[in-house]
């Protein structure tokens, strides 16, 4: 059932949000122990929020349950974003896109699991939070939408002038439903956008990214046939800067970013408690080092080596213009084109025992089709295309700033 | 440009994390691989390209000079707490 | 050769913190100012505070810097328990005014950046307050212009009067004042971090320079300043320059400063002490002692010159730069505190000046405003008939009665002790209440004793 659909039957009350919401929350209790969907599962407040929407059943999400990236900060709610060092946390305030989502009823069931910090390619999860890989590899869709368009208060920092928040759902008709909700000026995230998305949704042209074709061709074949039966005009355009600069500027960006952002965890004032009997700093490198994986670690040593004094312009610097040259390349094309399309993944999902086998360097080449738009903050999608040996193929959509609509219109249509 | 064992501490300690130095071992190829892909941004020029803070061009945002009290305790997450003070380590 | 030089931290006078609503104002409780803004919690982000921005603007234009019209925030990075994030909100490769001058020294930067929180060092632990933390900071920093000690402080305290013209800065809360200091007599760099108070910076200047023509620093080192003992203390040596990793805070959009708001700020700055000092002294022909005094209260000057537009600016200086002032300091009271109304001096001192009351009355009523407010000066000597007497008749009563009362005083002048006149005098100012003319009252008992 489309959200829509059930939203409405929630309001002539024909379903009731208290016994939609009991059944979910008894199948994650059911399944979580297995597959650790959840880090928490918000029993008390869905409920609360359930039985509110069956006594007065209002607002755009009525009743309709939604589960939360753990990196979104929801009151009272333990928030780790999967990682040891923000163990037992419950942060004194909503973010903002949980406000919002509240204030138009819907039904907040949990938090759910990702990779310590957002970092890696590979997490399950069907709900609220930066939608990447994920996506693709369960043949769902999600919608990133332009950078600014979604508060980011209260979105535990990775890469602040990077993260981008958008939903992730079954159907581009919910996605489309949740963006209105979580979209709009925040005067609380400065970088929030005052604009809104432009009316304008027709699609004429589409440019086929040449260079993301390189890829497995069993891969290349699902995106190409899907095109064609999308029944529009395109042709192959090149993105050639973007191809090769976007990855490195995009990750220096990322880990400078993310590892001043990650200083802030050092056994004081919430998480995990460090001992004060020691000096300041023995007992914050001794916290650190306990608590944070091997991955964040590692982007915490490269992030911090990225700014230092004597790299700082080679690295940093260089990433920041870099970015501008990638945003000018996609301009371009947007002048000729109304979306751009390429795969979203180079690959199918791996098997857990691959992905073990992958080096960090592999493991950064699997954004290598997300990391464009994200550098260049505009709005991006990814649905089902079809499937290779079983496993979803995802196809992506890229459309200029604040044209989601457009993206939407394209992906109702598949 | 690469990475040696020295940098490597150097880098470590100005973060607050403390490797061993099997974790030294492993780490250092691993951070020269990184890196040489980060180099590669070497070949694009961009000599008067103004950096681009944010992907969207945002400006002259600010708040107005007002009062507004927070209601929460920010204590409530410690235990290291005394007299309404967050409790740290020794920092002299 | 002395070279000195300072990065001086002022807490500006806003009612909320920099990037948070929380409120600036000293409070007893820790952490009871505070939100997850100041205390650095995860997903919190930082707005920046129009008022603090436009202060620090008005700072640097005070200073004389060229404007960078396009300014944005950095991240410091450090760790400390006192800094919520580890690391701080500043500004790195663009602040807002650069190469300035003031009062002859040449200003490196001013920039915008937070405070962080206050610490109790509790021996093997330490208690944190962020109340403190986030509170609007501007750092002035200056080139190693000053030659001694001696001038840097003058040019501390030039600054710091100046400041509290602009209605940036709180004078009065001295807490709000830290400066790291660099003095170098040889070529080795000495920095001592962190002094807090202006007493204490003045104090630690004298002191190193004194220090370092002991002992000679051989190497760079940074030091501190015990508040205690009065001295200061090495802390460590410096092998190299400290990493502190800088980038750009992107949670905070870039600053364009436009012409508009360039001109706004410009024309609320009011003149400056400098600026004053050289007007009071052709104005109102005062005497460079009394233009100084003047140009460094910002109260006083005003009140100065209110009353000297009503009054002869010769009688306003000597009564409230002088008299004024002494009478509060006497009655341990700021201009402030007696918060006197400028009609009220200008009453009472129009009626010395019309020559309707005595120097002494005068003074009376003075030290009477100082203490009380709501008190008409006017009212009060016409009720209680204060006015001069300068009848003949009425003075010659009081005059043969002081004869009378004090023989041996006019004895004494009769044998030529000049100065016992003077007992007589008192004695006739006592049976007038004060109110006899001082002038007629020696010429008629002269008058009377040499008879």
């Amino acid at each position: 059932m489309k959200a829509k659909e059930y939203v409405e039957k929630v309001k002539s009350r024909e379903i009731s949000a208290v016994k939609t919401t009991k059944g979910i929350l008894n199948e994650i209790k059911k399944i979580n122990g297995t597959y650790s969907f959840f880090n928490a599962i918000s029993e008390n407040l869905a409920l609360e929020l359930a039985e509110r929407i069956d006594k007065n059943p209002k607002g755009k999400l009525a009743g309709l349950p939604i589960s939360i990236k753990d990196d979104l900060c929801v009151k009272g709610v333990e928030t780790t974003c999967s990682s040891n060092i923000l163990k037992g946390y419950r942060p004194p305030f909503n973010a903002t896109l949980v406000n919002n989502l509240i204030r138009e009823g819907a039904v907040i069931i949990g938090k759910t699991n990702q990779d310590a910090f957002g970092f890696g390619s590979f997490n399950v999860n069907t709900d609220m939070g930066i939608p990447k890989n994920p996506v693709a590899f369960c043949g769902v869709s999600g919608v990133s939408p332009t950078y600014g368009l979604v508060s980011r208060y209260g979105l535990i920092d990775y890469a602040n002038s990077l993260d981008k928040l958008g939903p992730i759902a079954k159907y581009v008709e919910d996605l489309e439903l949740v963006l209105d909700v979580i979209k709009g000026y925040d005067f609380k995230d400065s970088t929030s956008l005052k604009q809104d998305i432009i009316k304008e949704k027709e699609v004429k042209k589409v440019g086929l990214i040449k260079e993301t074709l390189d890829v497995d061709p069993k891969i290349k074949d699902i995106i190409l046939k899907k095109l064609d039966e999308m029944n529009v005009e395109y042709e192959k355009v090149l993105l050639p800067k973007t191809s090769k600069y976007a990855l490195p500027s995009y990750y220096i960006i990322a880990m400078a970013e993310a590892s001043t952002n990650l200083a802030k965890y050092c056994g004081m004032r919430y998480g995990q408690e460090g001992k004060v009997n020691l000096p300041f700093n023995e007992s914050f490198s001794e916290v650190r080092t306990k608590n944070f994986n091997k991955e964040v670690k590692r982007r915490i040593i490269l992030g911090t080596f990225t700014r230092m004094a004597g790299y700082r312009d080679a690295f940093y610097l260089k990433a920041m213009k870099v970015r501008t040259l990638v945003i000018e390349e996609y301009k371009d094309l947007f002048k000729k084109y109304d979306l751009l399309v390429s795969p979203t993944m180079p690959i199918v999902a791996p098997k857990l025992s691959e992905v073990n086998k992958l080096k960090p360097r592999d493991h950064y080449m699997m954004d290598v089709m997300t990391v464009g738009p994200n550098l260049a903050g505009i709005p991006h999608m990814s649905v089902n295309a079809g499937f290779y040996d079983k496993l979803p193929v995802g196809i992506m959509f890229t459309a200029n700033h604040l044209n989601e609509k457009r993206l939407f219109q394209v992906g109702k249509g598949l | 440009m690469k990475i040696d064992r020295k940098i490597l501490q150097s880098v470590a300690s100005n973060a607050r994390l403390k490797l061993s130095k099997k974790e030294e071992d492993e780490l250092l190829p691993q951070l020269n691989e990184v890196l040489e892909i980060f180099s590669g941004l070497n070949n694009l020029k961009t000599d008067g390209i103004k950096p681009s803070f944010q992907p969207v061009e945002v400006k002259n945002i600010f708040r107005e000079d007002k009062v507004n009290k927070c209601e929460e305790d920010m204590l409530q997450n410690v235990k290291n707490k005394e007299d309404r003070y967050f409790k740290g380590p020794k920092a002299i | 050769m002395t070279k000195i030089g300072l990065e001086i931290h002022l807490q500006l006078n806003t009612l909320s913190k920099v990037f948070c609503s929380c409120s600036t104002k000293q409070v007893e409780t820790p952490n009871s100012n505070v939100c997850e803004i100041c205390c650095g919690f995860p997903g919190s982000k930082p707005v920046l505070n129009k008022e603090a921005f436009e202060k620090a603007l008005k700072i640097a234009l005070a200073l004389d810097c060229k404007i960078n019209r396009v300014t944005f925030f950095s991240r410091k990075g450090y760790f400390y328990p006192d800094l919520p994030k580890n690391f701080q909100i500043t500004q790195y490769e663009s602040p807002i005014g650069i190469n300035g001058k003031f009062r002859g020294i040449r200003i490196r930067r001013v920039h915008l950046e937070e405070d962080p929180g206050a610490l109790v060092h509790k021996g093997s632990y330490c208690l944190v307050d962020y109340n403190r933390s986030g509170i609007p900071l501007v750092e002035i920093v200056t080139e190693p212009d000053f030659k001694t000690a001696k001038e840097a402080r003058e040019f501390l305290r030039e600054l710091i009067t100046d400041l509290s013209y602009l209605d940036v800065y709180d004078k009065k809360s001295d807490f709000g004042l830290k400066a790291d200091l660099n003095i170098s007599t040889t070529g080795a760099k000495v920095e001592i971090k962190n002094v807090n108070g202006l007493k204490d910076i003045e104090d630690a200047l004298t002191y190193e320079e004194e220090r370092q023509s002991r002992e000679v620093p051989k190497n760079s080192e940074t030091r501190g300043w015990n508040a205690e003992r009065r001295i200061t203390v090495l802390q460590r040596t410096k092998e190299s320059e400290d990493d502190y990793g800088y980038i750009t805070e992107t949670d905070l959009p870039v600053i364009e400063v436009s012409d508009k708001l360039l001109k706004v700020i410009k024309d609320s700055i009011p003149e400056l002490s400098k600026e004053k000092l050289t007007r009071f002294t052709s104005q109102y022909k005062l005497s460079d002692k009394d233009a100084k005094v003047l140009s460094n209260n910002k109260r006083l000057s005003e009140l100065f010159e209110k009353v000297a537009k009503q009054v002869d600016p010769e009688i306003a200086a000597k009564w409230i730069i002088r008299d004024l002032v002494n009478q509060l300091n006497y009655h341990k009271k700021t201009l402030d505190q007696a918060n006197i109304k400028p009609e009220y001096m200008i009453d009472l001192l129009k009626l010395f000046e019309g020559k309707n009351i005595t120097d002494n009355t005068t003074k009376q009523v003075m030290i009477k405003l100082i203490k009380e407010k709501n008190f008409s000066p006017k009212e009060y000597i016409e009720k209680n008939n204060l006015i001069m007497q300068s009848s003949n008749s009425k003075i010659e009563e009081w005059c043969e009665q002081a004869v009378k009362d004090c023989p041996q005083a006019v004895e004494d002048y009769k044998n030529g002790n000049e100065k016992s006149l003077n007992f007589v005098v008192g004695k006739v100012m006592q049976l007038s209440n004060k109110t006899a003319n001082p002038d007629i009252v020696r010429k008629i008992l002269v008058k009377l004793i040499r008879k």
